[in-house]
């Protein structure tokens, strides 16, 4: 078995990323790491994409483009996050989301 | 790219540009309401009217990636009309607070802006991004009072969830893309019509994953959590907004994703639309009854909407001979929704014009003798949500009901669940109308002098809320050519 040059062995690798990125998320509870590994999970998809791309012949056109097009949505989001994780910080003092629980009390 | 597809993607031109003019005027004017007010209304109209006019004729452009179909056009009327009452009521809120209307209002109008590429979409990847285009501005949106504890919580939930269920919902579409080939719905759905060997484990996974990532922007039961706090911090226009504007976008997704494009695999995701409609309706009444902050209570009861919402797609797919009664009634319960809705918020936001008025039930104590007006307008639209006639929100479960008991099978039982819920939900709408006529307030509260622009958005959905409920059929007509589109032709 050739793993160094088969699609399932990217996609497996991609899948892994991506429930290390959903782990973190669900674990972590500093808001800067969940935001992290929102990245790694989307960081996963595109190693998806771009083996995807890479291994089907139908799909070499698409590939690099729908990479691109998820980085600068990657990027967007990241920005919008990180605002918003500013601004609560100036109110809360802390990057701890346990701690932003106002509402619930 | 041509001049046609430039013509043909005119409306969504034409969103950007009034968004980019409110911008230039409050660079001009700056924190001043009026203009923007003038510009934003008045290029929304103008808009409505582009949308109406080259809506007349289907059409597509950039090889089938985008459609402008009676679906399009049905759903950009609403979101132009969403978002112009949103502008409206939003003043009376933000000028006590020292929040400025422009930002507010390119915010949301690029927020539209993605909600009408989703219902033009034809293309699993321009779907994504209209996703994104609508929620993106959404967060800021949620997070717009920026010195407010409760609004930057807000935003900070929706926003980590929302991006969780995107880079879910993106993970989804990478193997749907890969293993069907195309990112086009109509060559997906021919794809799924014939897979040699049935659905392999890493198309059924990609499936499941988008699904899942669907559930989370239109708030389905389990997938909810985001919604009660990011509905309670939003500043009161912007929680008004995100229980329609957004909700609506991702029901666009929800037809163009389940109909159009997995509608050949409709008896593999019938028991999950169920299931999610079955919980989704229980759970968030039963919740709403025990809340005591209307906002709250409210994101609660948004949350059952979706799941009577989610029974006209149950009544579609449960259909045997394939009638489309079903999806007209998801439509039309839309627009009935948002109009009432975004009335019960109006009037929420109008309570809190003097700063510092929270949102619980107390607020509304003796509102019957101090501001008749907004108490008997907010009866007729919790009136509406409970589903009593002769209100827009009668005829709208009414309709989804009787789609449900027509297909018959599991929409039956979704049909009996319904009403039950319907009969449960009353209890916490009806609550805060007693409140209203019947207790003494705590402490006596001004009365407060509403804008104008306020009582001409009340004006507007109190009397569409009456009007679509006592006429209905031209709106059902509508809504029904609109869900013809969606069927294979």
């Amino acid at each position: 078995m050739n793993l160094a040059n088969s699609l399932d062995s990217y996609l497996v690798l991609s899948g892994l990323l991506f429930a290390i990125g959903t782990f973190g998320f669900l674990a972590r509870r500093n808001a800067i790491s969940m935001l992290m590994s929102v990245e790694l999970m989307l960081n996963a998809v595109n190693l998806a994409i771009v083996a995807f791309g890479s291994f089907i012949e139908g799909l070499k056109a698409d590939g690099p483009i729908i990479a691109l097009m998820v980085m600068a949505v990657a990027a967007a989001e990241a920005t919008v996050g990180l605002s918003i994780v500013i601004a609560i910080f100036r109110n809360r003092k802390t990057p701890l989301v346990d701690e932003y629980d106002a509402m619930s009390r | 790219m041509s001049w046609q597809d430039l013509v043909v993607i005119g409306p969504l031109v034409g969103a950007v540009v009034v968004a980019v003019l409110v911008l230039l005027v409050d660079l001009v004017r700056p924190g001043r309401t009026v203009p923007v007010v003038i510009v934003s209304v008045g290029g929304l109209a103008a808009l409505a009217a582009l949308v109406a006019a080259t809506g007349a004729v289907p059409a597509s452009a950039f090889g089938g990636a985008y459609s402008v179909d009676a679906l399009t056009t049905y759903l950009d009327l609403l979101f132009v009309a969403i978002a112009a009452l949103t502008i409206v009521f939003a003043p009376d809120y933000l000028a006590p607070r020292g929040l400025p209307l422009g930002e507010f209002a390119t915010m949301l109008l690029f927020a539209m802006t993605g909600a009408m590429l989703i219902a033009a979409s034809t293309d699993l990847l321009l779907l994504f991004l209209g996703l994104e285009l609508m929620v993106l501005p959404g967060y800021m949106l949620a997070g717009y009072h920026k010195t407010d504890g409760f609004s930057t919580e807000g935003a900070i939930k929706y926003f980590l969830l929302g991006s969780f269920s995107s880079a879910i919902f993106l993970f989804g579409l990478a193997f749907v893309w890969g293993l069907t080939g195309t990112t086009r719905v109509a060559e997906v759905a021919d794809a799924l019509t014939r897979l040699p060997n049935g659905i392999s484990a890493g198309l059924g996974m990609g499936l499941a994953f988008m699904t899942t990532g669907v559930a989370f922007k239109i708030a389905a039961v389990p997938f909810h959590y985001w919604t009660p706090d990011a509905y309670q911090g939003s500043p009161t226009p912007v929680t008004g907004y995100l229980s329609v504007g957004p909700k609506i976008g991702a029901f666009a997704l929800v037809l163009r994703l389940f109909v159009e494009t997995l509608g050949p695999l409709s008896e593999w995701w019938l028991p999950v639309m169920v299931v999610l409609a079955a919980l989704t309706m229980t759970l968030g009444n039963l919740v709403a009854l025990t809340e005591d902050n209307v906002k709250r209570m409210l994101a609660y009861s948004s949350i059952a909407h979706t799941g009577y919402m989610l029974v006209g797609l149950v009544a579609y797919a449960a259909d045997p001979t394939g009638r489309v009664d079903g999806l007209s009634a998801l439509l039309f319960y839309g627009v009935a929704y948002s109009f009432m809705n975004l009335g019960a918020f109006a009037v929420i936001a109008a309570l809190q014009k003097r700063a510092g008025v929270t949102s619980a039930l107390s607020t509304f104590a003796g509102l019957g003798r101090r501001e008749p007006i907004l108490a008997i307008l907010m009866t007729l639209f919790l009136l509406s949500l409970t589903g009593i006639p002769p209100t827009a929100g009668f005829f709208a479960k009414a309709s989804v009901i009787l789609a449900a008991i027509e297909a018959g099978g599991p929409a039956t039982i979704l049909a009996v669940i319904a009403m039950l819920n319907a009969a449960a939900a009353a209890f916490y709408y009806l609550r805060v109308v007693v409140y209203m006529f019947m207790r003494e307030p705590d402490d006596q509260q001004p009365v407060l002098k509403h804008g104008a622009l306020l009582w001409g958005g009340l004006a507007v959905t109190s009397v569409l809320t009456v009007l679509l409920g006592l006429f209905p059929s031209a709106l059902l007509e509508m809504a029904g050519t609109a869900a013809g589109t969606l069927l294979p032709h």
